[in-house]
């Protein structure tokens, strides 16, 4: 089984764009993993019927049974996160300030407060429009994202590739390099960058690229937008030579890919410009690793 | 000697765990004894954050000679883990453990 995981470094390069072109694209052969559970986005493109949802729990929330509270406000004077306040009728927590720590509970008197586990997002399992499995996941605004949902999505993928006998995992990774981003990285075969000309857009891409070293990744850099500043692009160009990634191909800037995302499609729908390009993409990255 | 494995499973055919921080065994095998120990990490994976370094702790603790893995500790968990007299291999992730234990036997894992 081979994992593809594409990255970005910086956001808005185009990243889901591409994973969900190279998911139409490699359609009936893959299974569709949405890592990106910040902000996630692939469902737009893949419009997935989803058939197994489940809530996903992650860290603590304090709670205070109002039957055992005396209203001592001791919790309110420890508390770091401004979270416990007198309301109506007795103390309250604020769970999107609650950072779960326990001060409260262990200050408590009456033993009124509690932690509980956290829920802080859903997590999918379905198929997309492609008649490809897909699992996926959404966080809720504010939750505290960890490497531990990334992880739940990608060993349900794992799961979904031996159930349907597929031999490739394309997986939507998150922007940046932090938890999320590691955490996708996880049994690898093949990383994709979407990077575009802009000064960030190289600055992510070479922190991303250190974070690759580490964990002794191959990559492959694909430019988006690659004609509108030819300076970078070059310079882009020159780092990947320099860090022995190969260069799997250039999308030049072209608003039919701001008219497929509005129409809910990938690029290779409806452009067939850009679906020769993609198709070309994909017989480098087939190349480089000999599966898709 | 003991070796440890980051491992899906517990006995000798379970593939390698490529996770490190959140790897959902940590198996130990005392060639003096010719034992296979297995300690479950789900406690360490139900963690939102720092599971690297809890990992790295409970190796810490359990104190192989020898640490094979997939695709290795990040930063953080290494820097912990240099201190231990332990050799680490990685990049035995598509490999069971019997097919990752040969391998190391016949020099053929890469060392970290």
């Amino acid at each position: 089984m081979r994992e593809i995981i594409v990255l970005s470094g910086k956001g808005g390069t185009g990243k889901t764009s591409v994973t969900a072109a190279l998911g139409v694209l490699a359609a009936g052969r893959a299974v569709i993993a949405d890592c990106d559970v910040d902000a996630a986005n692939m469902h737009l493109l893949m419009q997935p019927e989803v058939h197994k949802e489940e809530a996903f729990f992650s860290g603590e929330l304090a709670e205070i049974d109002p039957e055992a509270c005396i209203n001592c406000g001791k919790c309110e004077e420890v508390c770091h996160f401004d979270a416990i306040h007198q309301g109506a009728e007795q103390y309250e927590i604020q769970p999107l300030r609650c950072e779960g720590c326990g001060y409260c509970e262990v200050v408590c008197p009456t033993n009124a407060i509690s932690l509980h586990a956290r829920r802080s997002g859903d997590f999918f399992v379905s198929t997309a429009r492609t008649g490809d499995p897909m699992a996926h996941a959404r966080l809720d605004a504010g939750a505290d994202n960890s490497g531990k949902l990334v992880a739940k999505v990608k060993e349900e993928a794992r799961k979904l590739a031996n159930g349907y006998q597929r031999n490739l995992i394309l997986v939507d990774g998150a922007p940046g390099i932090g938890c999320p981003v590691v955490s996708s990285l996880a049994g690898a075969s093949y990383v994709v960058l979407v990077t575009e000309p802009s000064a960030s857009g190289l600055h992510d891409l070479k922190r991303l690229v250190e974070v690759l070293k580490k964990f002794r990744l191959q990559a492959g850099c694909i430019i988006n937008k690659a004609d509108i500043n030819p300076d970078q692009a070059s310079a882009i160009r020159d780092f990947c030579k320099q860090q022995d990634i190969a260069m799997l191909g250039e999308i030049p800037y072209d608003a039919d890919f701001t008219a497929a995302m509005i129409q809910g499609k990938t690029i290779v729908e409806t452009s067939e410009k850009l679906n020769q390009l993609m198709e070309a993409i994909i017989i480098s990255i087939q190349h480089k690793i000999n599966v898709l | 000697m003991r070796i440890a494995f980051t491992s899906a499973g517990t006995s000798w055919d379970a593939q390698i765990d490529p996770r490190f921080g959140r790897t959902a065994y940590l198996v130990l095998y005392n060639e003096e004894t010719a034992q296979l120990e297995v300690y479950d990490n789900s406690a360490v994976q139900a963690d939102a954050h720092g599971a690297g370094t809890a990992t790295a702790q409970r190796i810490y603790e359990l104190h192989p000679d020898v640490l094979i893995t997939g695709n290795g500790p990040g930063d953080t968990a290494y820097k912990a883990l240099k201190n231990l007299d332990m050799s680490i291999y990685v990049d035995a992730h598509n490999l069971s453990l019997q097919e990752a234990y040969n391998k190391f036997k016949n020099k053929e894992l890469k060392a970290l």
